[in-house]
């Protein structure tokens, strides 16, 4: 059993104040032959410097960074130790530091975190953050095999070779013990996918309905195909700043609070312990679940390193009521839709036990309490793994900064992609624009960061 | 993709020739030098495509040297058709029995103590998949069971696969090993269902 003692639970502290700034992204495929990769890192570069609104001219913004913090997931897909080197140089940053970060799905978030840092401690003023991956240099098997590298390798891979099948466990002891039916996994996958829809940075946007998703093929059951995220091939950024050199760049940049959590790689290894409580949840409103249901916590059903996230940026972001009146977006790691149900419990859009009422009450879907997902996700838009934490945080930034319609609506964007906008494209643009958060995962659960961004006009 | 003038347009006068000098020809380059040394002894790479980017194949292929460490003793008893956990020695600290297998206590750091459990070792199917698209090099005929087994006095609850059957929560296995033509790995242990 975990036993934390106080030194454990200290709420992490920023030494100053950190901003989110700007945001790059490609578009998202699963082949990319047309450029290798530092040329898809300097495209999405390019958009941080230039379509930002930022006030001062791209190379005098490039002028103030003073650090890169890069996010690869595996050296595997690239085939290029030391990428990143290979990248600072191709963005014409050198002789500036820079560092790799690699924790697995989550690394885009703890790239992030790592960013925040250098900024908070004063080490820097201005961080480049950016993350990619190329997943197309292998085919799809391949793509799953090194990717289930990223499960034990003495005691899992080779039961395998492939995530789903990691994953399709917890969703079938998720569905046991709190009595969920598929039609909940599948209404996830049709709502992301739908919402990528309107993206033209998305993937594999599709119409579909829960029958189609569930009548899919199957990838490990239960988990079908259309459940599943893809391989993907791209490269996203974000700039973090302190607070005078955010106002000097920006009129409306959003403040940034992240935390992580970690827990084991293999789901075997995950013993029972007692359930860490979110601000706004009460001692003894679990009780029921070691009475009734007698099942371990985390146990397969949840992921412990979501909720110590969430448990430590919640507490740094001053969140105290109920998540889903507090924040009016999430951007949640969708790789399955299973670790999408899960994690609702973890950072409570619901209490352990009623997630799929996140789902079932329409909180969750474009004009509900907290939307989540409005990107497309992972299921829809994008996986390319190193990126993915980053491109869900300027997803956020975007929203908070009523900028969504200029990213997603611009049929000149669009065409950039060789895309049409579609004819029924909508906007959306969330209405209230106070704070949003996004959850970088990794692993079954073995890294996870919670970032929070809160719009400083909105929230005084 | 568009390929621009420079790329496409061929150079129809050399240096030497533009500066009225002889023209370069081979036995000119090549005279006085000697035989090289350094030749090209791999395989040339095949060109995949040519549109929108040149791609190339690039094989792979690789032998890792991995060690099993101090678990060495769990991985030598599936050949030997047993099943060994560890459990910590330290008072106090976590009483149940780890499998997979440690050699050092997360809790307390103590040095594991290695424990055989006795055959037939039964466990009780907590969760499963039907593994039905696995990933490149897959050892065993799918689809398959893959298997979350508790294992009574175990802290843990092990992944492995069923070698016959149809798998549900709840239902009793037992532990079987790959003893003959071992694959030296955990594949070497499987379960069965208990008739």
């Amino acid at each position: 059993m975990i036993k934390f003692k106080p030194g454990n639970l200290r709420v992490p502290q920023f030494q100053r104040p950190v901003y989110v700034v700007a945001g790059g992204t490609t578009d998202y495929r699963k082949h990319y032959p047309e450029y290798k990769l530092e040329e898809l890192c300097m495209m999405a570069f390019r958009m941080l410097l230039e379509e930002n609104d930022l006030k001062l001219d791209p190379l005098e913004v490039k002028g103030l960074i003073n650090m890169a913090c890069y996010g690869e997931f595996a050296d595997h897909f690239q085939d290029q130790l030391l990428c990143e080197a290979k990248v600072h140089d191709y963005l014409g940053l050198d002789p500036l530091p820079n560092v790799g970060i690699k924790t697995g799905g989550a690394t885009g978030g703890y790239t992030t975190l790592i960013g925040a840092n250098m900024v908070a401690s004063g080490y820097a003023n201005c961080v480049l953050v950016l993350g990619w991956e190329r997943m197309d240099e292998v085919d799809t098997r391949t793509g799953n095999f090194y990717i289930s590298t990223a499960a034990c390798k003495d005691f899992e891979t080779r039961l395998a070779r492939m995530y789903a099948a990691y994953y399709a466990p917890m969703a079938r002891r998720f569905a046991h013990v709190f009595k969920v039916k598929e039609e909940i996994r599948a209404a996830i996958a049709v709502k992301n996918k739908g919402y990528a829809w309107m993206s033209p940075f998305a993937q594999q946007p599709a119409k579909l309905t829960i029958e189609e998703v569930l009548a899919g093929r199957i990838a490990c059951d239960p988990l079908r195909m259309h459940e599943c995220c893809a391989m993907s091939v791209g490269a996203a950024c974000m700039l973090l700043c302190d607070e005078e050199t955010a106002y000097k760049l920006s009129d409306n940049p959003m403040r940034l609070y992240i935390a992580g959590g970690t827990h084991t790689l293999r789901v075997a290894d995950r013993r029972n312990m007692e359930i860490p409580l979110l601000p706004h949840e009460t001692p003894g409103m679990y009780d029921w679940m070691e009475k009734e249901l007698n099942e371990p916590y985390p146990g397969f059903q949840s992921f412990l390193a979501s909720r110590f996230a969430a448990y430590m940026a919640y507490r740094m972001a001053g969140i105290t009521k109920e998540p889903c009146e507090e924040l009016d977006l999430v951007e949640l790691h969708d790789a399955f839709t299973i670790s999408d149900l899960q994690t609702y419990g973890d950072i409570g859009l619901r209490p352990y036990g009623r997630e799929e009422e996140y789902i079932t009450s329409g909180d969750a879907y474009y004009g509900g309490r907290c939307p989540s997902n409005l990107s497309g996700g992972l299921l829809g838009t994008m996986h390319a793994v190193g990126a993915t934490g980053i491109f869900q945080g300027i997803e956020c930034l975007w929203q908070l900064q009523g900028k969504y319609d200029k990213f997603h609506g611009e049929p000149k964007m669009w065409e950039r992609f060789g895309k049409k906008k579609p004819a029924d494209w909508q906007s959306l643009q969330i209405p209230r624009r106070r704070r949003a958060l996004w959850i970088s995962h990794a692993g079954v659960g073995s890294h996870v960061t919670c970032g929070i961004l809160v719009n400083p006009e909105e929230v005084k | 993709m568009k390929k621009s003038k420079q790329q496409v347009k061929k150079t129809t006068r050399t240096p030497a020739r533009a500066k009225g000098k002889k023209p370069v020809t081979k036995k000119r380059l090549t005279a006085g030098l000697k035989k090289p040394e350094v030749k090209f002894i791999g395989t040339p790479m095949k060109v995949e495509k040519t549109e929108p980017a040149m791609v190339i194949q690039w094989p792979r292929t690789l032998t890792h040297h991995h060690t099993y460490g101090l678990l060495t003793p769990f991985f030598e008893g599936l050949k030997q058709g047993v099943l060994r956990a560890t459990r910590c020695p330290t008072p106090g600290c976590e009483k149940g029995l780890w499998l997979p297998p440690r050699a050092d206590c997360p809790d307390c750091h103590a040095r594991m103590e290695w424990v055989e459990l006795p055959n037939p070792v039964i466990g009780e199917i907590f969760t499963f998949t039907r593994v039905e698209y696995p990933g490149y090099g897959i050892e065993l005929s799918y689809p398959y069971y893959q298997i979350d087994v508790k294992i009574p006095g175990c802290c843990t609850i092990m992944k492995g696969y069923l070698i016959r059957g149809e798998a549900k929560i709840g239902m009793k296995v037992k532990a079987g090993f790959r003893t003959k033509k071992p694959t030296n790995t955990i594949l070497d242990l499987y379960w069965e269902p208990v008739d």
